[in-house]
């Protein structure tokens, strides 16, 4: 009797802390959502509250004026491009750390770890004139290698560290059968770490979307421009128009906050198999 | 023949493909890069060679001291706050069972956001006209005054790190948590039945459970804080007076605004050994023995 | 028959087909701005490849130009016209050999009478002409006249006067200025320009830059320090240092309209934002020079500042054309003004020699008269330097963001003059210095 009063005042404390934590987390964005709808002069008097009049028609104007259908197809293109050369090199390579043991892997471990905390500021000036070079300035397949070669790290190590807590004896009996290495990849490990490319691909796909740095600097054409750089350049054109810019970010965050609920609960077990076993 | 076809020939053509793709990406240009480090290029004209100028001169610098100060402070703000909410809030949420997945989508929602949005809705909620502040006053309200943190020398550090930290410790939430969900439970009940505290439930058997991927979270954090950039450019650009300044922007303005390339490349060069130097003290932590 | 035919038809497309092959493409990249685009192409690309037929000029508009025409160039490549935001980019450029000289073309057409003198030894290096300037501004001092009248205020144009008028605005519960520097850091250098020449005076200022003065001397310190005490201590620009650094564009103008503030520090670029946030107002702006704040006054001085430069790329296959562009341009003054007006004289207003009858019908009084008025002040000689168009590269960045430095109150007016005499002495040696016209 004690313990189930002690246990119910604890909950209560427990869900009063978590409350107030999520509700730091929620009402910025929902800020962001009712502004998104609420019309140019209802922000004088109501800058936080719930809309009085709904005006869905700021969703119309930032559509039209930001070619957002175009815009769409163009970060959706990024997204999936990366996707396949990201998660091909990456599987393969954290496969191979993972159950295939090359000698000096450490090394490429400590590499790809200099990698991820190189600033983007220092090279992008030479990789600018590298991709000129190569003519893959202007191109959504420059942008995609770019993309796959910084997400490349991370998704190594997602990956490999998936891979490391299969069990040998599954690879074994193959090998037996007569099974070469790539063969070893892609039926049996693919199949079963599938969980991990998932949380792999909305991590990266995530950052893709969201990446404005150099989509900034390596696309030019108004017509091959991503998302982000539309929303950068929506803030500073229309600054004070909150109703547009709002709408135009909501628009913006609408598709993956959509798909990580649909995946949220697989994400959550590929990231931490991942990252328990670091 | 056969050095081709080896266990460990083969082992690296699987590694190949990534390593051509990040290398040609990242290192070979950071290597163009640091390779300027001693000359004073400024991004058009001709190269020349001057030694260890920059590096002199580097050292001369007040606000690249003031730089590399922000960064430590920067590491240990993430290293602390973000840390300890998040290990609560896991630890909590392990302890209930309604509503768990609502507030775990809560808790990452921010997570999911663009920096440029994050930014936006702060901004907009610190503004010192139309803001939140200036709006509770307008209601006879007094509590905050209507300044805006982001321009005030003494906060606009923190305030920067806030908006980041509330954009990224939803993420540490849920690694924690499937870490927590891994403890065996009989665990805690023992711990009941011995009459432990909360906290030392959490103290005893949480944490050294979850060690690994508390000790995973404290790597990326310290990885990810040395090229920390975009919340600090879009909010205050390194103001005022250089109180938000951090070694990317540093390096950003010198060589995009002040065309001193030759010069950003030595703040790179110096960041790169700095980096080299933290990755091996966890190489060297993870020889002791210790689960990295 | 048929066979004729088919040479008939052959011949009109070889015809046609040699017209449009045989024009010369001129490619022009410019900053983009979703207002003034469509003008740009309909009144100065279109009307100038409709003036003749061998040559196509090509826009386009790119946004965050400069670091991608930098890196362009670099690879050896960017448009023919080559547009940059100032003279210190300009310098870097030709420095580095990317610009062809246009002194040839300059005296093939006499543009040296075209332009007003002042802007026209701005693009001269090393003898040479290399950059043809596109806009022209310079700093003014907007108020709002009728509260002004209401209250019986009159404009200074001397420092007790200013600082009268700015207590009391300050006790009429207004801010003295409207103004902000979110979005834009450099905006800095717009007040410590204005108070550098106006309290200094320019003739000091011209010493300074052609190496006469030091920075460290009393004049410049005390315009620092005045800036200093007006920006910190009193609050004249939205109240205060943290408002006047998290107020942006949209913000300030809206504070003015509304008579948030009393005046507004700003360049000429404001013409439509203000006259657009006054629209639905009952008040009424106008502008005065910013008031001359050293002892024994002076005629007020006009600020000279080159909004936009335009250059021929080195690599260009065809400088002749687009030094016929260029010529376009400079002999049209109508097709100027009338871009100019749609822009509100904040775009585009090359500096030609513009009479009162040049400008159309429609504009307000008040962009005629600063129009007529700065070619009168500037022809006298009544001008001063703004710090976007005659400081180099590395103490033009020191000038306004250490300024935030001093007003943070970590540093010292006399430290800071100093750090920028010695960047002076830096960019001197290395032969930085940008081009400044004998006063």
């Amino acid at each position: 009797m004690i313990v189930a009063k002690y246990r119910k005042r604890e909950l209560v404390s427990n869900y009063t802390i978590l409350t107030i934590l999520a509700l730091t987390c929620i009402l910025p964005i929902m800020l962001l959502f009712f502004n998104s709808i609420k019309p140019q002069e209802e922000f004088g008097i109501n800058p936080f509250g719930f809309p009085i009049t709904i005006r869905l028609a700021n969703f119309v104007d930032a559509w039209i004026m930001g070619e957002y259908a175009q815009i769409f197809l163009n970060s959706s293109k990024l997204v999936i491009g990366t996707l396949i050369l990201n998660l091909t090199v990456s599987g393969l390579a954290g496969f191979s750390l993972a159950k295939l043991y090359p000698r000096g892997s450490n090394a490429f471990l400590v590499y790809l770890l200099v990698g991820v905390s190189i600033p983007a500021q220092m090279f992008i000036l030479p990789l600018f004139l590298m991709w000129k070079e190569l003519g893959l300035m202007n191109t959504h397949l420059g942008l995609i290698i770019i993309y796959a070669g910084l997400n490349a790290p991370f998704a190594t190590f997602l990956i490999r560290s998936y891979m490391i807590q299969l069990p040998d004896e599954l690879f074994d009996a193959a090998k037996i059968d007569g099974a070469n290495t790539l063969q070893l990849f892609y039926r049996i490990a693919l199949p079963i770490s599938w969980p991990v490319f998932l949380t792999t691909g909305l991590v990266v796909g995530l950052a893709v979307w969201n990446e404005f740095l150099f989509a900034l600097t390596f696309v030019h054409d108004d017509s091959k421009k991503p998302i982000a750089t539309i929303l950068f350049a929506f803030q500073s054109r229309f600054e004070n128009n909150w109703g547009l810019v709002n709408a135009s970010a909501v628009m913006m965050m609408a598709p993956i906050v959509i798909l990580f609920m649909f995946f949220q609960r697989r994400f959550i077990a590929g990231l931490t198999s991942g990252a328990s076993k670091g | 023949m056969s050095i081709f076809f080896s266990k460990n020939s083969i082992a690296w053509y699987f590694i190949l493909p990534v390593l051509a793709v990040h290398f040609m990406v990242v290192a070979l240009p950071s290597l163009l890069s640091l390779a300027l480090c001693l000359t004073d290029w400024n991004g058009f004209g001709k190269i020349n060679y001057v030694g260890f100028e920059n590096f002199y001169e580097l050292f001369d610098d007040r606000y690249f001291k003031k730089a590399v100060w922000h960064n430590i402070v920067w590491t240990c703000l993430f290293l602390t706050v973000p840390i300890a909410l998040a290990l609560t809030c896991a630890y909590l949420l392990t302890g209930i069972t309604k509503g768990q997945m609502l507030f775990r989508l809560c808790f990452f929602f921010p997570y999911m956001l663009a920096s440029i949005i994050s930014c936006q809705i702060w901004k907009y909620i610190f503004h010192p006209l139309y803001g939140l502040p200036a709006w509770l006053n307008s209601k006879g309200i007094d509590l905050i005054p209507a300044v805006s943190p982001f321009t005030m020398k003494e906060t606009s550090l923190y305030a920067v790190a806030f908006v980041d930290g509330w954009h990224f410790w939803g993420f540490l939430v849920v690694i924690y948590i499937t870490g927590m969900y891994q403890v065996d439970n009989s665990l805690y009940e023992a711990a009941d039945i011995e009459g432990a505290t909360k906290f030392q439930k959490f103290r005893f058997v949480t944490l050294p459970l979850i060690r690994p991927i508390f000790i995973f979270s404290i790597m990326i954090i310290i990885i990810w804080s040395i090229p920390t950039f975009d919340y600090v450019w879009i909010l205050t650009q390194g103001g005022p007076a250089y109180s938000s300044e951090v070694l990317a922007t540093n390096l950003y303005s010198q060589a995009f605004d002040r065309f001193n390339v030759g010069y950003s490349s030595a703040i790179g060069t110096l960041m790169f050994i700095y980096t080299i130097f933290i990755v091996s003290i966890f190489g060297v932590l993870r020889k002791l023995g210790w689960e990295i | 028959m048929k066979k004729l035919f088919i040479v008939f038809i052959t011949t009109i497309f070889s015809i046609v087909s040699f017209n449009t092959y045989a024009k010369t493409t001129v490619t022009w990249w410019a900053e983009a701005n979703a207002d003034r685009d469509p003008v740009f192409q309909a009144k100065l690309v279109d009307a100038f490849n409709a003036s003749q037929n061998e040559i196509e000029l090509v826009i386009e508009f790119k946004e965050g130009l400069n670091d991608i025409l930098r890196t362009a160039m670099l690879s050896g490549e960017g448009p023919d016209i080559v547009e940059t935001p100032g003279p210190s980019y300009v310098k870097e450029y030709q420095e580095a050999g990317l610009l062809q000289s246009m002194e040839g073309y300059s005296g093939q057409y006499g543009w040296e009478d075209k332009l007003l003198p002042w802007s026209y030894q701005a693009g001269v290096f090393n003898g040479e002409f290399y950059s043809a300037p596109k806009t022209f501004e310079s700093m003014i001092m907007l108020y709002n006249k009728t509260l002004f009248e209401e209250n019986g205020w009159s404009v200074p144009t001397t420092l007790s006067e200013y600082e009268d008028v700015a207590s009391k605005i300050k006790a009429a519960g207004m801010n003295v200025f409207a103004y902000g520097s979110t979005g834009w850091q450099p905006t800095h250098e717009h007040l410590v320009g204005m108070y550098l020449n106006s309290y200094a005076g320019p003739d000091n200022v011209y010493k300074a830059l052609i190496g006469e003065k030091d920075w460290t001397d009393p004049e410049f310190t005390g315009a620092v320090e005045l800036l200093r005490k007006h920006m910190v201590d009193d609050g004249y620009w939205s109240g205060s240092l943290e408002n006047y650094y998290a107020l942006g564009w949209d913000d300030f103008h809206a504070m003015f309209a509304s008579r948030g503030a009393a005046m507004m520090t700003i360049g000429t670029w404001t013409f439509g934002a203000t006259a657009a946030g006054f629209a639905d107002s009952s008040d009424e702006w106008d502008w005065a020079p910013f008031p001359v704040l050293r002892d024994g006054g002076a005629d007020p001085a006009y600020l000279l500042a080159l909004g936009t430069t335009m250059s021929i790329n080195a690599s260009s296959a065809n400088p002749d054309a687009a030094a016929k562009v260029f010529d376009f341009i400079f002999s049209n003054k109508k097709v100027v003004l009338d871009m100019a007006a749609d822009f509100n004289f904040g775009e585009f207003v090359v500096p030609l020699y513009f009479s009162a009858d040049d400008i159309r019908e429609d504009v307000s009084p008040q962009v005629k008269r600063y129009l007529v008025e700065f070619a009168e002040a500037t022809g006298k000689g009544d001008y001063g330097y703004t710090t976007w168009t005659f400081w180099p590269a590395d103490p033009g960045v020191h000038i306004w963001k250490d300024m935030e430095v001093v007003w943070a109150g970590d540093i010292s007016v006399e430290d800071y003059m100093y750090d920028h005499q010695k960047m002076w002495d830096k960019a001197r040696k290395k032969g930085e210095l940008l081009p400044v016209g004998a006063r």
